[in-house]
């Protein structure tokens, strides 16, 4: 698995960073991290902003505590592959520099200057990502600093899933909302690894529309929980309306994982049209898992 | 007479999606691919043939990954042993290495990625053989 965790220097993205440490600790993903600074910094130099830089000093202090927590002898994480890597330290000019790289799994700090939203998603798509994790405002909004529709636009437009990080709880239950998108085989083994890491009960539930439910989606639902339940997850199934599902992640979400499929053809988008990821990301009380 | 100097490598899974999505991708490479979904049946082929690389998920019913590359460690221990698993878990991880796997794979990946570590794990079990 790769992890991209993509931060700013705000709260909200060191929040992020634990659950990434978390997910490190269990899967041994190779894991980046990623910071991006404004387009006006310039492109020509080393790096493009000071040292002492927020974002900078944030994308320090990252590195510090995932190798405090995961960096130590024995840990496939630990510095112990040594090589000479030709690296560019001034437009025109490249050194070779000694570089320590994990023992067996990689942590990668990294710098992309411009949009932030759009640099994640480029970094994502080059690196071949399985998931991308970054922290956002708690409360009714979930935003970034700024831009502050960063996690927004990843979540519209990733190709792979994305774990929004709104605080640092405890994930004791999935809920995890079945409709008339794919499944993926990713989709569902991410679900398989979020149960297994955070030991929660996993909670399916199924929409309806005016009462009932179409004959291929509960078929999906029946389906899907009995894949989980072969692997010997706590599964519950449960059917609820469409309509009210935005009250329903409002009221029951606290220490919870709400997983969305979202495919291109998703039934929530149908019915709250446009603004439907937005309403959900900002609904949930909890981290939101955007499945693909 | 090729394909002896080719590659051998197993998969076992016991889900079919997943050794259905990595053989023609290996083969492609230019592996040699044989793949299982129950652990006894990749057991008793074992006891057949030498394979190069084994690729093998972890929790599986009857006998588990964890027994499986324990015997062919056992038995060869030149395989280079890849574990791709669906349940990661610190405890899992440690164990697989303690264990003497190459790596270990949390699900899901990228055909990339597999096909990286394949690559590196054969560069090293030719790397120890010379």
């Amino acid at each position: 698995m790769k992890i991209l965790f993509a931060g700013d220097d705000r709260p909200y993205s060191a929040y992020a960073l634990k659950k990434v440490i978390d997910l490190a600790r269990n899967t041994w993903a190779d894991v980046t991290i990623l910071g991006v600074a404004p387009t006006s910094a310039s492109k020509d130099v080393d790096i493009p902003l000071p040292s002492n830089h927020a974002l900078i000093q944030a994308l320090h202090r990252y590195r510090r505590e995932f190798n405090d927590e995961l960096g130590q002898a024995g840990s496939p994480y630990a510095p112990e592959r040594f090589s000479y890597e030709w690296k560019m330290v001034k437009f025109g000019l490249w050194e070779e520099m000694k570089v320590s790289r994990g023992a067996r799994k990689d942590l990668k700090i990294r710098l992309r200057a411009g949009h932030p939203a759009n640099e994640i998603l480029n970094e994502a798509k080059k690196e071949g990502s399985d998931l991308i994790v970054l922290g956002c405002s708690k409360g009714s909004q979930c935003l970034w600093q700024d831009p502050a529709d960063v996690p927004q636009t990843v979540v519209g437009n990733a190709d792979c899933s994305v774990l929004l990080v709104k605080e640092d709880k405890p994930i004791k239950r999935i809920m995890a909302c079945i409709e008339d998108s794919t499944v993926s085989q990713e989709s569902l083994e991410m679900i398989n690894q979020m149960a297994t890491i955070h030991q929660a009960r996993l909670e399916l539930v199924g929409l309806t529309k005016d009462g009932a439910a179409k004959q291929v989606e509960y078929t999906k639902l029946i389906e899907v929980g009995d894949y989980f339940s072969d692997r010997g997850i706590s599964v519950k199934n449960r059917l609820a309306e469409m309509k009210e599902f935005e009250a329903v992640i409002a009221k029951e979400t606290d220490e919870d994982l709400l997983a969305l499929w979202m495919g291109k053809k998703s039934l929530l988008s149908v019915l709250f049209p446009k603004d439907w990821m937005d309403r959900f990301l900002s609904t949930c009380q909890s981290s939101v898992l955007v499945l693909r | 007479m090729e394909m002896d100097n080719k590659t051998q490598i197993l998969i076992l899974d016991d889900e079919p999606i997943v050794c259905k999505r990595l053989k023609p991708a290996l083969e492609k490479a230019g592996y040699v691919v044989e793949t299982f979904t129950r652990s006894m049946e990749a057991m008793h082929r074992l006891t057949e043939k030498t394979f190069d690389l084994v690729i093998t998920d972890l929790k599986m019913e009857g006998l588990d990954g964890m027994a499986f590359l324990t015997e062919v460690k056992k038995r060869t221990p030149g395989t280079e042993v890849i574990v791709i698993t669906g349940f990661a878990t610190m405890e899992t991880a440690r164990e697989s290495y303690q264990k003497g796997v190459f790596d270990f794979i949390a699900k899901p990946f990228k055909l990339g990625e597999i096909l990286d570590v394949v690559r590196k794990a054969e560069a090293n079990r030719r790397q120890s053989q010379s």
